[in-house]
C-alpha cells in the first residue's frame, strides 16, 4: 500500500538517501530499522509530502500523499514529538485537526479515550510528558481511522507499559487488515511486533524481507542488524 | 468536493487561531491600545482624532499575523516536533493550506479592526465618514498579512515582531527615512496610513486609494515570495 521507489535525497553536498526502495503491505507491520541518522525520518517525511525528494517517488495506493483526496482516512502519521503547539490544550489540538480534516467533533473524544489521554485533555501540551505528547500525536493520527499508520520512532519516550500498549495496538491494527509502517533504532524492542523488516544504513537499504528471512541463522533481529550495519558500513 | 476541503482547511485555521492564548492577547492589545490612547487624548480636536490612535493600535494585528505563521515552526525542546508537520499531513496541499491561513488571518484581523475602530471612534466622538473607517480596517488587515508574509519567510517570529512593533511604537524608522529620501513614502506603512489619516507630514502626496494600492502591492509581493519559498522548501 505504501510504496517507496528509488528515492534519492541530497541536502547540499550530503547524500541523505540513495536509491531507497521498499513496500509496506496491508495486514502487516513493517519495521523500518536503522541507526540514528541512517535516513529513516527523511524517507518517512518524503512519503508524507513534507520533504521533497531529489529523485524517486513515494506513493500511497499509487498516489502521491500531497494529491490524496482524504489524507486522514488514508494515512495517519506520527512524527517526532507531539506535533502540537505547547500553549494549546490537547483537546484544542485535536479539535483543529478534526476541523481541518472535516472529521466530526465526537471523534475527538473517541481517540482521546483510545490513547488513554481523556484525563489530560484540558491540560496544555507544554505540561505533557514525552510519552503523553506521543500519545497525543497518535490520537491525532487516528482521527480519520486511517488505512495506514506511519510512525517515526513510536516507542521513544514511552515507559515499558506504554511500549507494551503500542505493540499490542499496532498488532491489532495489522490484524484488522491495516498497514503499519514504523521506524526505529531499537531492534530488541521490535522483534515481536514486526512482520517485515527493512534495514537502512547511511542512506541505503542494506536488507529487506520477512522477519524470519532477515534474522536467518542468527540468534535474533538485533544480532542480524549489527551484523548487517557494522563493519561493512562505509 | 474541492470547496468542502477548502472550507475544512479554513475552519481548521480559525480553530488554531482561536485556541492560541497569544492570539487572544493580540486581540486584547488591538482593542485596548487605541481605546486607551483615545481616552488620554479625549480633548484632541485634530481631524485625525481617533484615527491616529488606530494607526498605533495596529500592534495587535502585527502579533496576530506573526503568530499565525511562527506558531507552525515553534520548537519546544529538542524532542518536540513542529506543528507544521501535523498541519501538512492534515492539509497536504500547500496552496490550500496557505490560502486557508491567509483567509483565517484576514477574518480575525477584520473583526478585530472593526471592533477597535468603532470603540475608538465612539470614545473620541469622531464623526468621520465610513470610508475613512473602512480605510483604517483595510490598513489593519494589510498589516496583519504583511506580518504573516514576513514571518512565513523567516519561519521565526522574533525578527518580524521586533521590526514591525518598534517601527509602529518606539521609533518610526520608515517615517524618519522619509525625511531623507522621498522614496520612503512608498514603504507599506507610510503609504497605507493615507487611507485614513489626512494630516501627514510627508514630502509626497498620495490619495487614500493610491496609498492603499501601494501597501497592497507590498503585501501581494511578500505573500507571493512567501508562497514560492514555502512550496519549494522542505517543511
Amino acid at each position: 500500500m505504501l510504496k517507496i521507489d528509488r528515492l534519492t535525497k541530497r541536502r547540499g553536498s550530503a547524500l541523505i538517501l540513495s536509491d531507497v526502495s521498499f513496500e509496506a503491505r496491508r495486514g502487516r507491520v513493517t519495521g523500518f530499522l536503522g541507526p540514528n541518522g541512517a535516513g529513516k525520518s527523511s524517507t518517512l517525511r518524503i512519503l508524507l509530502g513534507l520533504d521533497h525528494p531529489t529523485s524517486g517517488t513515494a506513493l500511497v495506493d499509487g498516489v502521491r500523499f500531497a494529491a490524496l483526496r482524504d489524507p486522514l482516512a488514508k494515512v495517519g502519521a506520527v512524527l517526532d514529538g507531539s506535533g502540537a503547539h505547547r500553549s494549546r490544550t490537547g483537546r484544542a489540538h485535536l479539535n483543529w485537526v478534526a476541523a481541518a480534516g472535516g472529521i466530526p467533533r465526537r471523534r475527538v473524544d473517541e481517540v482521546l479515550e483510545l490513547v488513554e489521554l481523556s484525563g489530560a485533555a484540558r491540560k496544555r501540551v507544554g505540561g505533557y510528558s514525552l510519552g503523553m505528547g506521543r500519545r497525543l500525536a497518535l490520537a491525532a493520527a487516528l482521527l480519520g481511522d486511517p488505512e495506514a499508520l506511519v510512525l517515526d520512532e513510536p516507542i521513544n519516550g514511552l515507559d515499558p507499559e506504554g511500549i507494551r500498549w503500542i505493540r499490542t495496538f499496532l498488532r491489532e491494527r495489522a490484524a484488522a487488515g491495516h498497514t503499519v509502517l514504523l521506524s526505529s533504532h531499537l531492534m530488541g524492542e521490535l522483534s515481536e511486533t514486526v512482520d517485515d523488516v527493512v534495514i537502512i544504513n547511511r542512506g541505503r537499504v542494506v536488507a529487506q524481507g520477512t522477519l524470519a528471512e532477515i534474522t536467518g541463522a542468527r540468534r535474533n533481529l538485533e544480532d542480524a542488524f549489527f551484523a548487517l550495519t557494522s563493519g561493512s558500513g562505509r | 468536493m474541492r470547496a468542502v476541503r477548502a472550507l475544512s482547511a479554513y475552519r481548521g485555521e480559525l480553530s488554531k487561531l482561536a485556541s492560541l492564548p497569544s492570539v487572544w492577547a493580540a486581540c486584547l492589545v488591538g482593542v485596548v491600545v487605541p481605546a486607551g490612547v483615545a481616552i488620554i487624548n479625549a480633548r484632541s480636536t485634530s481631524v485625525d482624532a481617533g484615527f491616529q490612535e488606530l494607526a498605533f493600535g495596529v500592534v495587535g494585528v502585527i502579533v496576530l499575523g506573526v503568530v499565525a505563521a511562527s506558531s507552525e515552526y515553534f520548537v519546544d525542546g529538542e524532542d518536540n516536533g513542529r506543528q507544521i508537520t501535523t498541519s501538512l499531513t492534515v492539509v497536504p496541499s500547500r496552496t490550500r493550506f496557505l490560502l486557508a491561513k491567509i483567509a483565517a488571518v484576514t477574518t480575525v484581523a477584520t473583526a478585530l479592526a472593526v471592533v477597535a475602530a468603532v470603540i475608538t471612534l465612539l470614545l473620541i466622538g469622531q464623526a468621520a465618514g465610513l470610508s475613512r473607517m473602512f480605510g483604517a480596517v483595510v490598513y489593519w488587515v494589510l498589516t496583519a498579512l504583511l506580518a504573516f508574509g514576513m514571518t512565513l519567510l523567516t519561519r521565526n517570529g522574533i525578527i518580524p515582531l521586533a521590526l514591525l512593533i518598534l517601527n509602529t511604537s518606539v521609533v518610526t524608522v520608515t517615517f524618519l527615512l522619509a525625511k531623507i529620501t522621498t522614496l520612503a513614502v512608498y514603504f507599506p506603512d507610510m503609504a497605507g496610513i493615507r487611507m485614513f489619516i489626512t494630516e501627514v507630514d510627508l514630502p509626497v502626496r498620495l490619495s487614500p486609494v493610491a496609498g492603499g494600492a501601494v501597501m497592497a502591492a507590498w503585501v501581494v509581493a511578500l505573500l507571493v515570495a512567501g508562497f514560492a519559498t514555502f512550496r519549494r522548501r522542505d517543511a
